[in-house]
């Protein structure tokens, strides 16, 4: 288009290289990035329960997922504990239960045996119940000598399986096997970390709901704003820009709320997990968000943010026509 | 620059906002549209803008028929164009400098550019004092200066406005027009639409007459 005014700046701003569209991008990003966190440090308490509300829905299948992190460290420590109890027939004597400890020793599958004599078992079992002076009232030991027998293998089959042949050695009377509890206790993760998968997804849906709201009142409520741009050759996406980053924003404020509050909850919760792993004589600690696990929270929520502000504004964007 | 080719416009299915155009702009004039209210003048003006689709017919702008623009070329298609509101359509929680930014910004033109750009414009709307001011610390007849300073700030070669005088007493209206000559006489395209038949009837231009619907009369310069 000739311009008689000044042509020749005219040419020239028609010649938008890439670079400069590039470094426009930046620069609108940049200002939209700022300008959303402005607006919302203008209403800082409404914010500040938009944030929390999405802190929230985040802190509980977070919180659950560390548990369950917990949990699984727990299991490992309980595979290697995956024993066989072999209890002999009372009327073998000690000479002939370590004989027996060789035999079990020496078969395969086996890593490693103990023996505990029937003494041996008094002892513990006195110590254990303290019932000292009710024991040493009985006439004999009424316990067998047993061998705990530490398998190579500890997937339940193989263990079962090692078991029976175990059970016909002679002077044996009983193999006891310990799996039964740890598969309910392996059962009742699994259920956790579905129940804990279902809660994730609920509430992210959540958080975009809460986002979503959140955003489609923002956009309600620059309307005219977003008519006049839109009339004078806005983009979509430079539309959408601005509500992006609010949503964003918002996200990353609820991912630190509920980064605080899962620090404050772990803290507070920590001396009763470890009394009460203590007295199952355990070593349990509640696991804490480290630097990766703080990080993907924060990304969560982020990613959450925006997400829920595209949905809505892009619902938005379709009904707003300029009158 | 404009050319409808026997556009009509139907709402609803039964209701003709706009039938049988048939007109040429030429590139570089400028034009007036006039007809009571009603007549079709905004439909006419939403239609160029791409507001709305023909429902018959073709309006080709610049050579190009514009209802075959891909939706997402509508937005490069409008920065082409100036558009002047009645009721302005200023933002009202920035700065007068910063609504006249705005086409600017979303082309992405380099802020100290676009300084320079923002200020000529206001400059030329005998405004340029007033560019840290709120739109509503301005009267009636400044806010739609601002307007138009907006509408060219990134030089349309095609400048259009729906009544923008409506509102304005004789004076402000005949030096708003008189604005208008000036971009005119620069060489952009000028279409107004307008129905204070004493004012534009003075100044001499083309005159569209628009007549429920129809081009009634299309009256050259005298």
């Amino acid at each position: 288009m000739s311009r008689e005014s000044a042509p020749a700046r005219g040419a020239r701003s028609h010649r938008a290289t890439t670079g400069s569209r590039w470094r426009a991008w930046l620069r609108h990003h940049r200002a939209m990035g700022q300008d959303s966190a402005r607006r919302l440090l203008r209403h800082p308490l409404g914010s500040l329960l938009t944030m929390l509300a999405i802190a929230i829905a985040l802190v509980l299948p977070a919180g659950l997922w560390l548990a369950l992190d917990g949990a699984r460290l727990l299991d490992a420590e309980l595979d290697e504990s995956a024993t066989l109890t072999v209890y002999l027939a009372p009327r073998v004597e000690a000479a002939e239960a370590a004989r027996i400890e060789q035999a079990l020793a020496a078969r395969p599958g086996v890593a490693e045996t103990r023996l505990i004599t029937a003494a041996e078992g008094m002892a513990e079992f006195q110590q254990a119940l303290g019932l000292e002076d009710a024991l040493t009232r009985l006439p004999g030991n009424p316990l067998p000598a047993s061998i705990v027998v530490h398998p190579v293998e500890t997937a339940p089959a193989v263990v079962r399986d090692l078991a029976e042949g175990l059970k016909a050695v002679a002077g044996v009377e009983e193999v006891r096997l310990d799996l039964a509890w740890l598969e309910r206790l392996r059962h009742l993760a699994e259920l956790g970390r579905r129940v804990t998968l279902g809660l994730a997804v609920l509430f992210g849906l959540g958080v975009l709901l809460v986002v979503g709201n959140t955003i489609r009142l923002a956009v309600e409520n620059r309307r005219q704003e977003i008519e006049v741009v839109t009339l004078i050759g806005a983009t979509h996406p430079f539309v959408r820009r601005p509500f992006l980053y609010s949503g964003a924003w918002f996200g990353l404020g609820g991912g630190l709320l509920a980064w605080g509050l899962l620090t404050l909850g772990s803290d507070w919760l920590a001396a009763p997990v470890s009394a009460l792993a203590a007295s199952y004589g355990a070593s349990f600690s509640l696991p804490r968000l480290g630097p990766a696990g703080s990080a993907m929270l924060l990304a969560c929520s982020t990613l959450l943010g925006w997400l829920g502000a595209w949905i809505a504004v892009s619902r938005h964007l379709a009904q707003i026509r300029p009158r | 620059m404009i050319a409808f080719e026997h556009v009509g416009k139907r709402y609803g299915g039964r209701y003709d906002a706009l039938a049988h155009l048939d007109f040429r702009v030429r590139r570089g004039e400028m034009v007036f549209l006039t007809g009571h209210s009603g007549a079709g003048k905004s439909s006419l003006l939403r239609l160029i803008m791409r507001l709305e689709r023909p429902s018959r017919g073709r309006i080709l702008v610049a050579g190009h028929d514009i209802d075959r623009l891909h939706h997402s070329q509508v937005p490069f298609y409008r920065r082409q164009i100036g558009v002047v509101f009645q009721d302005h359509q200023l933002l009202f929680d920035r700065s007068i400098y910063h609504n006249v930014a705005l086409p600017l910004e979303i082309q992405g033109v380099e802020p100290r550019e676009a300084a320079r750009r923002v200020r000529a414009a206001l400059d030329k709307v005998g405004l340029l004092h007033r560019e840290k001011a709120l739109p509503i610390e301005l009267s009636g007849g400044e806010q739609q200066r601002v307007g138009i300073a907006r509408a060219v700030v990134n030089k349309p070669a095609l400048l259009l406005a729906d009544e923008p005088t409506g509102n304005l007493d004789p004076q402000l209206s005949a030096d708003i027009m008189r604005l208008f000559e000036d971009f005119h006489r620069i060489g952009t395209t000028v279409m107004i639409a307008s129905h204070d038949l004493a004012l534009i009837a003075r100044l001499r231009h083309r005159m569209l007459r628009l007549h429920e619907g129809r081009l009634v009369a299309d009256e050259e310069a005298a």
